[in-house]
């Protein structure tokens, strides 16, 4: 295998941008990623891209709506960075082939969304992530950027304090195999599996946290879990919030509206936390339909939703059997993305670890604070993956090729050979995993307190050590799932410890986070994002201040 | 409910056997075939290979063949395909198996995807901010870009079954992204290149992609509409043309389609004396089975033939 300048761990958005950055900077860039990147799931992003392009709009407008509803934890020179530069970024898309849906004259348009106060959404019918994601997938045919396709990362190969590449399984083969690089790149995704019901992808397994965890590098506001407020009964598939941009209704299980009484400003249009708990308690006060309330497209105009929201119809339909144009749809809160992960400054490098960068949902430079604002999450991957790309190849210039001591490796293969060699023990990845799934989503979702956070990292505790004697029937040969499923399943149990010690300690309520025990903002003692670093004996936590530019915490109303 | 998922277990190992194995499953009847699959794999057998990730039909992953039809694994229930209590899974055919569902995708998917070089390239230089593009085309390029690149349509194609050098509808369904993209600089060669041996000449009009396609993108009119697209400028060897030409002129004069004089057209005329020679024998071939065309001089008008003729005189006047 050769070794290569920029190595990027992930084929989603962030990551394609991040390798597309790297190699137009001139350097030699490459992209491992467990699933084809068409495979990922910023396909699953239908709404669109957040950009201050109207007349009316302006970046600062952007940057004020999405401190307001991070709920004043954002660090603010991030949010400038990416409201600043996101325009940029749209053009860039555009000009790389991406299309978006136009105005009468053939300019980008934009479209209402919750949580923003102006029309700022660029969108492409419901299906922006995915449409952009394939032209990223373009763009890295056209830059010959070389993938590795179906390889699972095993581990970072730290020494010294420095990233020297990764350790992958070659799923097609099985084979382990070092991948050497001066920098690498890690853009993993979320950790959504980890939670029933979650509307996230398969492979969205913290791996990309959890190695960074590992490798000594800190997570940052990992107690911040979004849930997204409209999904879909059983399944938690994400019907999209532009829903409720083109005029969707929220209604109750008596057919009445209920938003206006949460969010009396915005109603409909309030912001993901607040929306998600409002949906959650209508149901919870025994106004809902078998544990969800209804969106309600009925009074939309039938050519609008045959155009604009046709995926959305498509899945609804073949969901669920329900006809969105004449029947109500069934949704509830699920759990939807993480806003915290692995800390990151402005340019994506994790100070933890020379040579090792992040961008996307995996990291946390600090935009999106206590809960993001929806559309914003593309936009993050834009910016920030390209800048971590571009960081990544600044630094691949200037570092030595070092593969540093062969024990790197060879630990690592020696530690997956015994993990394949494991006998006995009475689990399955499957009864672990839903055992977790469901103690996250009871304990550590939506509305948290201390004695239910503290079952919860007892729980993780239990499963972790459960965990260490699942054993799997065969490690080795061609597409064998079985060690990439037992890892992933690691990584989430590591995940996850992380995201409850850090909810249990942080003893007020902000954004996403709901202590029903301290259920008010406390920013004379919490105005500052959760590190947490591993520890022999668990998550070891720390504090640091919040980045305040311009816009000072007020109270949030909507 | 109670499901038998009768699974096809290929393994490269075992001498091409591809046996079945039976897992038995307690899952809701709308529980998706994705999800049953999951489940199995992590509670009965960790070794199972299928491929599968978003879960709801936007990432093209888990194409396979479910009660014996080719289906998106996470948009099918459970329901929907059981007969009695059993479900079969198989994978899909067309592509070479490398084990359980996983079929090798490189050669026959991501090489046909990438040879038609679907990256929009525009004029430089490039404008300040967007370029100026109207609803309708976006409108049009965003159903032809709804495509997951699941590749049923592929399978479907009974082009690629007897030749699999063949770009295929999914490919070409890509190629006509780029084509119909009006920010793209690279159209006219784009259309030459497509217009090559194995390109959208090669599609035999079946519809199966057409009829494939979870998306209704309609693969088999993408091909039609490069076609079009490549005649109007020229592209395209002389057969093609040849073919095309002598299509229309017969059609034209005598109301029906002159199949002798088509053939010999297509291979270039009699100008082309080997091309012609070497068409002998298919002739006589035809002739012993009773299946010769009579010669074009013979070629007589059919009833109507001028209500025909008229049709072009009025499409050849709006142009």
């Amino acid at each position: 295998m050769p070794d290569h300048d920029v190595l990027v761990v992930g084929g989603g958005f962030s990551g394609m941008r991040a390798a597309i950055a790297a190699k137009s900077a001139g350097v030699d860039a490459a992209l491992v990623s467990k699933v084809y990147p068409l495979r990922s799931h910023s396909s699953g992003a239908h709404s669109g891209i957040n950009a201050a392009l109207s007349d009316r709009d302006s970046w600062q407008a952007h940057a004020e709506d999405t401190v307001k509803a991070g709920d004043y934890l954002n660090d603010q020179d991030a949010v400038e960075v990416l409201c600043k530069e996101g325009i940029d970024d749209v053009i860039q898309l555009e000009h790389f082939g991406a299309i978006f849906s136009r105005d009468g004259q053939g300019k980008i348009d934009v479209m209402s969304f919750p949580g923003s106060s102006k029309a700022r959404t660029c969108y492409v019918g419901d299906s922006a992530g995915h449409i952009i994601l394939q032209v990223l997938y373009e763009q890295l045919l056209k830059h010959r950027v070389q993938t590795y396709n179906e390889w699972f990362v095993t581990s970072l190969l730290v020494d010294d304090g420095t990233c020297r590449g990764v350790m992958a399984q070659d799923l097609a083969s099985g084979a382990l195999v070092p991948l050497y690089a001066k920098a690498v790149v890690l853009a993993g995704g979320g950790i959504g599996r980890m939670y029933q019901p979650s509307t996230s992808a398969f492979g969205a397994t913290g791996d990309a946290a959890a190695l960074a965890y590992r490798a000594g590098a800190p997570l940052m506001d990992m107690e911040m879990v979004q849930y997204h407020p409209t999904t879909l009964q059983n399944k938690g598939l994400v019907v999209t919030e532009a829903a409720r941009g083109h005029g969707a209704r929220l209604v109750n299980g008596a057919g009445e509206a209920f938003m206006s009484s949460f969010a009396p400003a915005t109603g409909d249009m309030a912001p993901r936390d607040l929306c998600s708990r409002a949906v959650a308690a209508e149901i919870e006060a025994g106004r809902g339909n078998e544990g969800c309330v209804f969106l309600d497209f009925q009074h939309l105009d039938g050519a609008l939703v045959d155009d604009l929201l046709s995926e959305t119809q498509l899945l609804v339909k073949s969901m669920t059997g329900v006809n969105l144009q004449k029947q109500l749809v069934p949704v509830r809160p699920a759990m939807h993305r993480p806003i915290g992960g692995i800390q990151v400054d402005l340019q994506g490098a994790v100070s933890a670890v020379a040579g090792l960068f992040a961008a996307g949902e995996c990291a946390c430079p600090g935009v999106n604070g206590a809960n993001r604002l929806g559309g914003n999450t593309l936009l993050e991957s834009a910016v920030f993956g390209r800048r971590a790309g571009e960081a990544a190849a600044a630094h691949a210039r200037t570092a030595s090729a070092n593969r540093g001591p062969e024990s790197l490796a060879s630990d690592e293969e020696k530690r997956l050979q015994d993990l394949g060699a494991r006998t006995g023990g009475e689990d399955s990845i499957g009864s672990i995993r839903s055992e977790l799934a469901a103690a996250m989503h009871e304990k550590v979702g939506l509305s948290r307190d201390g004695a239910g956070l503290q079952q919860a990292s007892d729980k993780i505790a239990e499963l972790q050590a459960r965990y260490q004697r699942v054993s799997i029937a065969a490690a080795g040969g061609p597409y064998n799932p079985s060690l990439s499923s037992l890892l992933e399943l690691g990584n989430m149990l590591d995940t996850a410890q992380v995201i409850a010690a850090s909810a249990l300690a942080r003893q007020e309520s902000r954004g996403a986070h709901y202590r029903t025990d301290f259920p008010e903002r406390d920013d004379g003692n919490w105005l500052q994002h959760t590190l947490a670093t591993r520890a022999p004996e668990g998550p070891a936590l720390a504090y640091k201040p919040v980045t305040i530019t311009q816009w000072q915490p007020q109270r949030r109303a909507y | 409910m109670e499901f038998n998922v009768k699974v096809r277990r290929h393994d490269p190992s075992a001498n091409g056997k591809s046996p079945t194995q039976t897992y038995t499953i307690d899952i809701e009847e709308d529980a998706t075939v994705l999800d049953a699959l999951m489940r199995i794999r992590e509670e009965q057998d960790g070794t199972l290979a299928f491929r599968g990730s978003c879960r709801s039909g936007f990432c093209g992953d888990c194409s396979m063949r479910l009660g014996g039809k080719n289906k998106i694994a996470c948009r099918t229930t459970m329901a929907q395909v059981v007969k009695g209590d059993e479900v079969t899974v198989d994978p899909i055919r067309m592509i070479k198996v490398a084990k359980d569902m996983m079929f090798d995708v490189e050669d026959m998917v991501y090489a046909k995807y990438e040879a038609v070089e679907p990256w929009v390239e525009p004029a430089q230089p490039l404008p300040e901010r967007e370029h100026k593009v109207s609803n309708e085309v976006v409108k049009d390029l965003r159903k032809v870009m709804s495509c997951t690149m699941c590749w049923l349509c592929d399978e479907g194609c009974t082009t690629m079954l007897v030749d699999r050098k063949f770009l295929g509808p999914a490919a070409l369904t890509k190629a006509y992204r780029v084509v119909a993209d009006p920010r793209d600089s690279r159209t006219n060669e784009r259309l030459h290149n497509l217009s090559d041996a194995k390109g959208v000449w090669d599609c035999c009009h079946c519809f199966e992609a057409t009829e494939h396609c979870p998306k209704g993108i309609d693969p088999t009119e993408r091909i039609f509409a490069i076609r079009d697209k490549a005649m109007k400028i020229g592209a395209g060897n002389y057969r093609v043309k040849g073919h095309y030409k002598s299509f229309m002129a017969s059609v034209k004069k005598a109301g029906w389609v002159d199949e002798t004089r088509l053939a010999i057209d297509t291979e270039g005329g009699f100008t082309h004396f080997l091309a012609q020679i070497k068409q002998i024998p298919l002739g006589l071939k035809a002739l012993k089975r009773g299946k010769m065309p009579r010669p074009y001089f013979l070629h007589p008008k059919r009833p109507g033939a001028d209500k025909i003729r008229n049709i072009f005189r009025k499409v050849e006047a709006q142009k």
